[in-house]
């Protein structure tokens, strides 16, 4: 009672005496509100840990990077689908940070007025899109146009990588679930990044337009380097979503366990064997496993938000506290 | 204090709204005199259930409400016990059925399972035998002009077409039906990757569903996949006739799967039933035929209903299976069932 009144106390010239009572309602129900949240991702964290107990006693540590998944012989393993979620995130990622940049750029700078409002409302109207609908064209559009398309030449072009091997599906395939996975990242990046160089002040841009620097100069110069911070926080946010994408992931990867450089292979994540599989998982040691998978998937997001955090401080701080 | 005034109406009109909520769903059950069964599970024996609810309802009053949600869901839904009963098309396993402390399984349904292939300007029916089949989905046999092939198709001149193999991500009853053909055919099947819901496929692309899987043999010329025979039929996917043990070849319809039915004598324990690949004197058989279940809890308030609604559901309810390729339960099984379902009590 006490901390809280001398939460109050300082406030109180801005409503007056009599609502001090409503001021504690308030103090007391955002207070439980944030509570709750914290209270919330404790007993999430709790569970899916407790799930994981028989599993982790079986197989321990190695589990990580163990490549088997065998339900019948019960043999767990999380490295295929360790290996295709960072294989996966991270080419989305690479794919779509320029774009979405692009984008931004043509959007605040280079665009004609009257086509801004459009375009901007219908990069945020792909964020929309459920993920299972991305899926379901995924399956039925996109991988088919991939694998008869794009991955024959990539290979022929660019085969010595070993990333473009032979084609060896009909669309279901690691290359199809990154290019979902970018789709799905590029509103989310695109949309930051746009709302980070509105942000960049006229005269920083203007001063450097009349010092004599070409638009690309200007951009280079003063947008970049004021939206830096922004933009790799933005892309940590796109590398969350890419890292725990299940369903659509599910319709078009086609499972696997293996571990494959050859994008045109199948493959898995961990997010969509989870999906795939905890319907229905048989036995104890099946379900542990999965909730096995979680942890990791957990562990993997938390680190990547902590980077997000420590980059974006360490931009900023060698800008001199420039932005965001 | 406008403001203060504002979040008042707002909180006022909320409260009013919540109790309003709250008032209806507590007055529902009180307006409604008829029992309600609801349950869960299988997907692949949802349009039969579908077909149950109107006669159900006109039988003995009761409203009945199915949802398909995939047999591990039912199975995860009848051990919390927020069904009032669960289906399944693959038996429980030993650890399912501790979980579930109590259930009974019930075998309610009888079907099998389709292997699709596409091959562009090939006739559907082509000959498969087990195998065969095994081999393809071991990937040692990758092409479909291979001489095993060959053989079984003396007349028909096949294409050298890589074979594109499609199976199950999830996990699925149809996998377990699949995977225990295989293994009855192939002792190397059997060691190697065994049967169950979901197995480690040597080869393949996984699709989610039946759909999915009938999405990648659609597409890909050269593919050959799994589904139960009512998604085959109602998507018109050329599919196999498969020689059964007395060098037959039998294609998934109502006469074969009886035929295959036939053949098990007494199920386990648990009641569960195998009538893949049945011993030679069962001429007609399909050799991928397979039942489904229902699971119940052995004790309940509902028991009553239950017992009313199970007993017709393994007779009278039989009788809407032949049009969606489900074939009416024989003697032998249906004694069983109904023995189970006598125990059921409150």
């Amino acid at each position: 009672m006490a901390s809280e009144q001398a939460a109050v106390e300082p406030r109180r010239p801005l409503s007056g005496r009599r609502l001090n009572t409503g001021d504690l309602i308030l103090l007391v129900t955002a207070a439980s509100a944030a509570v709750a949240v914290v209270a919330l991702v404790a007993l999430i964290v709790y569970k899916v840990v407790e799930g994981a107990k028989l599993s982790f006693q079986t197989f321990g540590i190695s589990f990580v990077w163990t490549v088997a998944w065998d339900p019948v012989k019960e043999v767990f393993g999380a490295g295929s689908f360790l290996f295709g979620t960072v294989l996966t995130s991270l080419l989305a990622l690479a794919l779509a940070t320029p774009l979405s940049i692009g984008i931004a750029l043509y959007l605040t700078e280079l665009a004609p007025r009257y086509l801004r409002g459009p375009i901007t409302s219908l990069v945020e109207t792909l964020a929309a899109i459920p993920s299972v609908v991305l899926g379901l064209w995924g399956i039925i559009v996109l991988g088919p146009f991939l694998s008869q398309h794009v991955e024959p030449w990539l290979h022929d072009t660019l085969g010595f990588i070993p990333l473009f091997g032979p084609p060896s599906t009909a669309g279901a395939s690691v290359f199809t679930a990154t290019i979902i996975l970018t789709i799905m990242m590029l509103p989310i990046i695109a949309s930051i990044t746009r709302e980070l160089f509105l942000g960049v002040p006229r005269d920083l841009k203007e001063g450097s337009l009349a010092l004599g620097s070409t638009r690309w100069e200007m951009v280079r110069g003063v947008v970049f380097p004021y939206a830096r911070g922004g933009i790799a926080a933005a892309m940590i946010l796109g590398l969350g979503r890419g890292l725990g994408e299940a369903i659509a992931v599910t319709q078009v990867i086609g499972g696997g366990v293996f571990i494959s450089w050859n994008l045109f292979s199948t493959g898995d994540t961990l997010a969509s064997k989870i999906a795939a599989s905890y319907q229905g998982a048989t036995t104890n040691v099946e379900v542990a496993s999965l909730f096995y998978l979680a942890v990791i998937l957990l562990v993997f997001s938390l680190v990547a938000n902590i980077a997000a955090q420590w980059i974006v401080r360490t931009v900023n701080r060698k800008q001199g506290g420039a932005a965001t | 204090m406008r403001k203060w005034g504002f979040l008042a109406a707002v909180i006022a009109v909320a409260t009013v709204v919540g109790a309003v909520a709250v008032g209806r769903t507590a007055a529902a059950p009180q307006r409604t005199t008829s029992t309600t069964i609801t349950g869960a599970g299988s997907t692949f024996v949802q349009p039969l259930v579908s077909q149950w609810i109107s006669p159900l309802g006109s039988a003995f009053g009761y409203e009945l409400q199915y949802s398909g949600v995939g047999s591990g869901a039912g199975i995860a839904a009848i051990t919390a016990r927020t069904v009032d009963f669960g289906a399944s098309d693959a038996p429980l396993s030993p650890d399912q059925f501790a979980a579930c402390k109590g259930c009974a399984q019930i075998p309610w349904a009888l079907s099998a399972t389709a292997i699709p292939y596409n091959l562009p300007g090939m006739k559907s029916n082509l000959h498969m035998d087990g195998p065969t089949l095994a081999k393809i989905f071991m990937g040692q046999i990758t092409t479909w002009n291979d001489s095993a092939i060959k053989k079984l198709n003396p007349k028909v001149s096949l294409p050298s077409t890589k074979i594109a193999i499609a199976h199950r991500s999830d996990n699925s009853g149809t996998t377990y039906n699949f995977t225990d053909y295989l293994s009855s055919v192939s002792p190397v099947w059997r060691t190697k990757y065994g049967k169950g819901v979901a197995v480690n496929w040597p080869t393949g692309t996984g699709g989610k569903g039946s759909s999915g899987v009938a999405a990648i043999v659609a597409q890909t010329a050269g593919a050959i996949g799994y589904v139960d025979v009512a998604y085959a039929l109602k998507n018109h996917l050329k599919f196999f006739s498969m020689k059964n043990r007395s060098g037959v070849y039998a294609n998934p319809g109502l006469r074969n799967i009886a035929a295959a039915a036939a053949s098990d004598i007494k199920p386990a324990a648990d009641n569960s039933l195998s009538i893949v690949n049945p011993p030679k004197r069962f001429r007609a058989a399909y050799p991928i035929s397979t039942y489904t279940y229902v699971i119940v809890p052995e004790q309940s308030a509902k028991a009553p209903e239950m017992k009313k609604f199970l007993f017709w559901a393994v007779t009278k309810g039989q009788t809407y299976g032949p049009k969606l390729l489900f074939v009416p339960i024989p003697k032998n099984v249906l004694v069983i069932s109904e023995k189970t379902i006598k125990k059921l009590h409150t």
